[in-house]
């Protein structure tokens, strides 16, 4: 174990000229030297009188990787085996550990559900995220899913990756603006309404793009309570716009992409490279299906086949058809369970996802820089436009080019990053703001990142050993009392007794004499819960059989009808109030909140903590600290839990009986929660705390509820 | 009302309450001074009505027409004004009220409805806008210690671009303690305090050594939640002293407990409170549901504005009860109405606006505005208009877009005549 090395002191140079960087390789890690990518950010930042921070220290460095990556600080067990790896090599060697985690695919479908907009409430949205997440898992290449979501049709929850387009009610006009931002970070969609106030784009333009999605029809049917897209062959989006000139005048818009591809017969550098690679990969498949070799140049056309194929084989049996009851024709495609692709949204996948469309591969590279490093080269992340110009352009270039020439393999472009020493800086400390701020954007500190709620949620619940059972069986009997409202009717309260193991009491307790534990009637505490979705059974749905799911689900209706019946109860049937006594072993256990149906409810610790609501464009997780959060994390159960000391964990033998050692136990907190050793004074206050608690458990929890709600645990060093 | 009369009602007012409440009164209205116009309210209590609630059967009868339905009309105290036999005791109260029966809607889709209504924008996904809630929290202070928009049973709109400061206070059922407003059981006082001076000692240590403004900000939210859970002013969601002969005048239900939630709510100070409830999809049975609702909400709705006309408090807290649209006047198969959102009504009561009155009318079945169309931002201009808000205030969205508060709404003058 080596002891904290202590933090380097950033020093600011306002005047003079210097080589950026050149000072810090000293005293940085050895496994950290400069990449191409520092050394072109470099060359761009020659003009920023700043110098740049020191490298973090070792363990600093595991504690941001980690969140990072799998969304959770290091345990006390990873610290040990990382730094019994060689100095030199502990670094790139945890980046592979963590990016062959499988806790990897969690944190980054987290990524791309703020990207896409993913919410599971949405039609078709909880296949969409088990999609993603398998997607992640495959390393799926990012050209190849964002192909997937935008040509696909289907019935939503059957065909996953049509909770894209279903999200925004496969509207043509919505569809444009989410396309263009998400994908390429352009917002044209104030184009819909006139051209656009500060920007190139025209509202042609706008129309033109959301004639792509004009065929595309949503349907909904009642019977079968499924929802499901296809096209149609007549398109709704038509030129000129609505309330422009007589409405005769209108025609259908011809679809026409208004980004810019880039030019030129041969081909760039990194569209060989991509070639190569995909070649290199067709060959590997093929060659382990010991079939015949194909020619190079073969591949790119043939993935363009198999797309056209899929669009054109169910194309026969709907021709022609547009109104939305022609019943015989849904029967007979439902009875194919296939559904007629989109021959438009394939050109406008081709277009988007070219490798010559550099929005695309440049929106992506600087979405992940920003959520890794704090902000963007373009910043806001959505805002690619001639007033907002990147900070390094030619850094972004550079990533898009390898980003692209690496088939577009997300833990390749995150590989190159965070192997960086830009990713691998300190933050500038003790500087006003408008000096900070010149360098952060400079990328010669880095800025301080609150964990997104996910990663704060599972670091509170892995720092607090909550996934496992902290205490020994029966040791936390607790009894509560629970509000039951049941009919008045000698055979159903027979029934409701009879249900329950625990004792009953039939009267309403005294409020004073109602136990500090009772359990509240509406649930409270969920807000802290996690539940974990099982994405392969979410998956696992499949499409043969349509008449099966016929009436499965509760219409709105129904469910009206049973919240008025809960309400105003029904005529001629009395209620009686029943508080319930139940004992339970309290000895709680708790979820990753990485795979929970998203996004959670409003109070939700995850919406408290910035998960946004993903309905509109450009809305972001807000990371501003507010009452509520403080009010959940001070008093809620998690941190109360993560806190309490359980005989099982590693910390009880050094607080009670023979063997206790207050001291191990301090310097074990601040590695269990803050990653870091303990300083010599911390050592003695921490000391003092477990000294000052009624038990040195009582104070020993006191002093980790602290360390748990402290800035220095949320923020990522 | 004129605005010289309006002064002196806020005068005697300030006479009438209570000193803790002084200081911020004197300061609010030293605030107002600039404003545009003359406030007349200072709180708003909104009832949601989620699913569609019928105007037909509620404020805009239709007698001796084929769409009336199973209910009869009945008198009011207002002479020519009638509502529906379901409120029986609100009809009493009626002088206090005035409904308008001739809003335009334009959804009839329960989400899209939804969110005009809530926020007088239609729904795009482009912009997340505000509920009126958070309009309100945005533009007027804080007064005291709880949190400016409070909802109960259920869920508010969101902040959208305004941020996570504006957003509602969630009390998920009326009565029930936030159980986040204490530390955890089996934490004593004591401890708990031991354990704030502690974090305020290491928080400020590490902002020392980084010295970010990010930083603090996080022990301000810390010292602002606990100057929360140590106010005097929580009392007022404690309900257990609450008389048992006043729950049972209110209706001992949830949505009665609700009512004298947002009433204790108001007299402490809080800006805006909404109390929802559900259930008004009446697509089957429409009748039967529509008779149990009336049960639930009559006796609550007449006891809250005649305790707050009698307190007083009714002058500035504008009460007024919304829902995403009306129903169709025609009964379907299954005894149930439909959606309609060509017309429906509202219901209001006190904040400044003159009580007895009927704004607009739909035709004589009910399925179109006949006269005066109120559009729904409408509806949100005269509430901001009550609160001196002005509706047409531009706000700047986290993305530079100037966007108003309102969506081009007009106010809705006759209310305050």
């Amino acid at each position: 174990m080596t002891a904290r090395v202590a933090l380097g002191v950033a020093l600011l140079i306002s005047v003079g000229s210097f080589a950026p960087l050149a000072m810090n390789v000293a005293v940085s890690a050895e496994s950290a030297t400069l990449s191409p990518l520092d050394q072109l950010l470099a060359t761009e930042n020659a003009g920023v009188k700043a110098q740049a921070t020191p490298i973090i220290n070792d363990l600093a460095f595991l504690r941001r990787i980690t969140v990072d990556m799998i969304g959770r600080i290091p345990t006390a067990a990873e610290i040990d085996e990382y730094m019994a790896w060689s100095s030199a090599e502990r670094r790139l060697q945890v980046i592979d550990k963590l990016l062959a985690d499988g806790r990897f695919a969690d944190r980054w479908t987290v990524f791309y559900s703020d990207l896409l907009r993913l919410r599971t409430g949405a039609e078709g949205g909880q296949a969409f995220l088990a999609y993603v997440h398998k997607a992640v898992e495959a390393s799926v290449p990012y050209d190849e899913m964002v192909r997937q979501l935008l040509i696909a049709n289907g019935k939503a929850n059957y065909t996953p990756e049509v909770g894209f387009i279903l999200g925004d009610g496969a509207d043509p006009m919505a569809m444009a603006g989410v396309t263009s931002q998400t994908f390429m970070g352009i917002r044209i969609a104030c184009a819909q309404c006139h051209d656009h106030p500060f920007d190139v784009w025209t509202r042609e333009d706008f129309y033109g793009l959301a004639a792509y999605f004009g065929k595309t029809r949503r349907y909904e049917n009642d019977f079968t309570n499924t929802i499901y897209t296809t096209e149609a062959d007549a398109t709704t989006v038509l030129w000129p716009p609505e309330g422009v000139g007589k409405d005769s005048d209108r025609k259908p818009m011809v679809p026409k992409f208004p980004f810019q591809l880039a030019e030129g017969t041969e081909d760039p550098e990194y569209i060989v490279r991509l070639k190569e690679l995909r070649a290199a990969q067709e060959e590997r498949k093929l060659a382990a299906k010991s079939a015949k070799q194909n020619k190079v140049d073969d591949l790119l056309a043939e993935a363009d086949k198999a797309l056209e194929k899929a669009t054109k084989a169910v194309a026969v049996d709907a021709t022609g058809v547009l109104a939305e009851n022609q019943s015989e024709v849904e029967k007979l495609k439902l009875a194919q369970g296939r559904y007629r692709n989109s021959e438009l949204r394939t050109d406008l996948a081709k277009l988007v996802t070219s490798p010559r469309n550099r929005y695309f591969a440049k929106n992506l590279v600087n979405r992940v820089w920003s959520e890794l490093l704090g902000r963007g080269f373009v910043d806001p992340v959505d805002d690619f436009s001639q007033n907002n110009k990147p900070s390094h352009p030619k850094t972004l270039d550079y990533l898009a080019d390898e980003f692209v020439a690496g088939g577009y393999d997300l833990k390749n472009l995150i590989r190159i990053i965070v192997t960086s020493q830009t990713y691998q800086r300190e933050h500038l400390v003790n500087v006003d703001d408008p000096t900070r701020t010149t360098v952060e954007t400079a990328f010669l500190a880095t800025s301080p990142r609150r964990m997104i709620s996910e990663a704060l949620y599972d670091s509170i619940v892995v720092g607090g050993r909550l996934f496992d059972v902290k205490h020994e069986q029966g040791k936390n009997l607790t009894t509560a009392w629970r509000h039951q409202q049941v009919v008045k009717d000698k055979k159903s309260e027979e029934i409701a007794t009879a249900n329950l193991a625990a004792a009953v009491q039939t009267t309403k307790p005294d409020m004073k004499e109602k136990p500090a534990a009772a359990v509240p009637t509406s649930g409270a505490y969920s807000v802290e819960d996690a539940f974990e979705l099982d994405f392969n059974a979410v998956l696992a749905k499949k499409d043969d059989e349509p008449e099966v799911e016929q009436m499965k689900m509760m219409s709105k209706e129904e469910i009206e009808a049973q919240a008025m019946s809960k309400q105003i109860g029904r005529p001629g049937v009395e209620y009686i109030d029943k508080y319930v006594k139940v004992i339970f072993d309290d000895n709680p256990r708790f979820t990753t909140a990485l795979r929970m149906e998203t996004p959670a409810p409003p109070t939700h610790f995850l919406r408290v903590f910035g998960q946004s609501t993903r309905e509109a464009l450009g809305e972001f997780r807000d990371h501003s600290p507010t009452m509520r959060q403080a009010l959940l994390i001070m008093n809620g159960r998690l941190i109360h839990e993560a806190s309490r000391v359980g005989e099982l964990e590693p910390a009880y033998p050094l607080l009670v009986g023979k063997k206790k050692d207050y001291a191990k136990a301090v310097v074990l907190a601040y590695r269990d929660l803050l990653t870091r050793e303990a300083t010599e004074q911390e050592i003695k206050e921490g000391i003092q705390l477990i000294e000052a608690g009624e038990t040195p458990l009582a104070g020993y929890a006191d002093f980790r509820w602290v360390l748990l709600n402290c800035n220095e645990f949320r923020f990522i060093p | 009302m004129s605005c010289l009369d309006y002064k002196m009602t806020r005068r005697s007012m300030l006479g009438a309450t209570g000193a803790t409440l002084l200081g911020w009164q004197i300061r609010d209205l030293l605030a107002n001074e600039g404003k545009s116009h003359a406030q007349t309210a200072e709180h708003v209590i909104l009832f949601w009505n989620g699913g569609g609630m019928t105007h037909i059967d509620t404020w805009d009868p239709k007698p001796g027409r084929p769409t009336a339905g199973e209910f009869k009309p009945i008198k009011t105290s207002v002479p020519g004004m009638e509502i529906s036999q379901i409120f029986p005791e609100l009809a009493k109260q009626m002088h206090h009220c005035s409904l308008i029966r001739s809003i335009a809607g334009t959804n009839g889709d329960h989400g899209r409805a939804t969110y005009q209504l809530q926020t007088s924008y239609q729904a795009s996904s482009n912009l997340l806008h505000p509920g009126l809630g958070s309009v309100v929290a945005h533009e007027r202070q804080q007064i005291g210690d709880l949190p400016a928009y409070i909802s109960i049973s259920g869920q508010a709109p969101r902040a959208g671009y305004m941020g996570q400061k504006c957003e509602a206070y969630f009390v998920a059922e009326p009565g029930e303690q936030d159980p986040y407003l204490a530390f955890p059981s089996g934490i004593a006082e004591v401890r708990g305090n031991k354990r704030l001076e502690v974090l305020g000692r290491f928080n400020q240590r590490f902002t020392d050594t980084q010295r970010n403004a990010k930083l603090d900000a996080t022990q301000t939210a810390i010292n602002d939640a606990v100057r929360l859970m140590r106010s005097p002013a929580l009392e007022a969601f404690d309900l257990n002293k609450v008389p048992t002969t006043t729950l049972n005048k209110y209706g001992d239900t949830p949505f009665g407990r609700g009512c004298i939630l947002a009433k204790r709510l108001v007299e402490t100070g809080v800006r805006f409170v909404q109390v929802n409830r559900g259930g008004f999809d009446t697509h089957t049975a429409n009748f039967p549901a529509m008779e149990g609702h009336g049960q639930v909400m009559d006796p609550a709705l007449a006891s809250l504005v005649s305790d707050l006309a009698e307190s007083g408090m009714l002058k500035k807290t504008l009460i007024i009860m919304l829902s995403e649209f009306g129903r169709t006047p025609k009964i379907n198969d299954d005894a149930g109405r439909d959606h309609w959102a060509s017309v429906f009504s509202c219901f209001m009561a006190g904040g400044g606006i003159k009580g007895g009155q009927v704004i607009g009318s739909s035709d004589e079945d009910g399925f179109q505005p006949k006269d005066r169309p109120v559009q729904v931002p409408d509806i949100h201009a005269t509430v901001c208009h009550a609160l001196g808000i002005n509706p047409n205030k531009e706000v700047m969205t986290p993305l530079q877009r100037p966007m108003k508060l309102v969506d081009k709404g007009a106010l809705v003058k006759e209310l305050f005549v």
